[in-house]
């Protein structure tokens, strides 16, 4: 067998020495670029699963859930999150319209998220309130978040006597911080979850 | 009898002077710690934003800022307990949560500067070993590959011609 019939054979063990040396650099060149930028809004029970929200509560009663943001916006991401709520007849966040309640936050949590992380809060909450038996509505007091005693007091959530519930919306607004403008804006998401209070 | 009304509303007369002082001097005292938990919550937000700015460009540098990102986050539930305070007009509670976030900070820019410089050695050496390193072998080897096969052909037919 001469030489020239080795050169196949030559040159595919050189081809791919060549691309076994040039794969490190290959890696870092040839990646698809990240073309969606976005971020995760969730609320999960307090097992970790989208099944057993609470639902039905009672007075003084401690609920768990947890509250998370996924990040991909592509930078290191200063979310605001804040904590609403109303009854079905206030302001609610509106998805196609995109704008948020235009309820006042019961309170504000701030959130820094890395790029690709994720940003999970545990959230124990429980309601103080009392059923106005004349006026047929629940009448708040307070809600505990995290051992954070919020003022509740001119809330109020009407009973529906055909359905025998009485629904409370709590839901979580998120916003974003603009350094353009050095302030927040609403970044068109939130979640929630409706409460029937129970007597 | 004349003495005595006399002294009567000039000691009315002084109670309500005193009453009126104090009051002042009680509105004076909330509004200067009302004043007091407003500025520190705003020097806490300057710390928060100008940390966040930090680990901002050590994250844009190519840092792992994940133990930022916790500090961050404490020092944000602070500030964000310290606001409820003054909304609900303990001033002196949001001043002690205020300083708490700042003082959650401390060190913070330094270590994100650390971060980000680490990052950036880090980075350079990367690209030259993975990039630089792994291109130049690359064209080694194939350009080497090429002097072979010539410098074999080349003997090739110097053998033929004998």
């Amino acid at each position: 067998m001469s030489f020239r019939e080795y050169g196949l054979l030559f040159w595919t063990v050189i081809g791919v020495f060549t691309l076994l040396a040039a794969s490190p650099a290959l890696s870092r060149l040839l990646v698809y670029p990240r073309t969606e930028f976005f971020t995760e809004l969730w609320i999960l029970d307090s097992n970790h699963r989208a099944d057993d929200y609470p639902f039905n509560i009672t007075r003084n009663h401690n609920y768990g859930v947890f509250l998370g943001i996924g990040n991909h916006l592509g930078y290191c991401a200063y979310y605001l999150v804040e904590v609403k709520f109303r009854n079905q007849t206030q302001s609610a966040p509106n998805s196609f319209n995109r704008i948020p309640s235009t309820l006042p936050a019961l309170f504000n949590t701030t959130a820094f998220v890395a790029d690709e992380g994720v940003w999970e809060m545990p959230l124990t909450c429980s309601f103080d309130y009392e059923y106005n038996e004349t006026l047929l509505q629940v009448e708040f007091y307070s809600l505990t978040l995290n051992n954070v005693t919020l003022d509740l007091r001119n809330y109020t959530v009407a009973w529906n006597s055909t359905n025998n519930v009485s629904f409370g919306n709590l839901f979580f607004e998120l916003w974003i911080y603009d350094k353009t403008t050095g302030n927040f804006h609403y970044h068109e998401r939130f979640v929630s979850l409706w409460l029937n209070m129970t007597v | 009898m004349w003495r005595f009304r006399h002294g009567l509303a000039f000691l009315v007369v002084l109670v309500v002077i005193f009453e009126v002082l104090g009051c002042c001097l009680r509105v004076s005292a909330v509004n200067d710690a009302e004043a007091d938990a407003k500025t520190a919550i705003t020097e806490a937000e300057g710390t928060v934003l100008i940390c966040y700015g930090a680990a901002e460009e050590a994250e844009r540098a190519g840092a792992n800022i994940s133990d930022l990102q916790g500090v961050l986050n404490e020092a944000g539930w602070l500030l964000s307990r310290a606001e409820l305070a003054y909304e609900m007009e303990d001033f002196g509670l949001a001043v002690s949560f205020a300083d708490q976030s700042k003082a959650r900070l401390d060190g913070f820019v330094a270590d994100a500067e650390v971060l980000r410089k680490t990052a950036m050695h880090a980075g350079y050496w990367d690209f030259m070993a993975n990039v630089m390193g792994s291109s130049v072998g690359a064209v080694a080897i194939f350009f080497g590959g090429f002097a072979v096969w010539t410098f074999l052909k080349k003997r090739e037919k110097e053998k033929e011609r004998v």
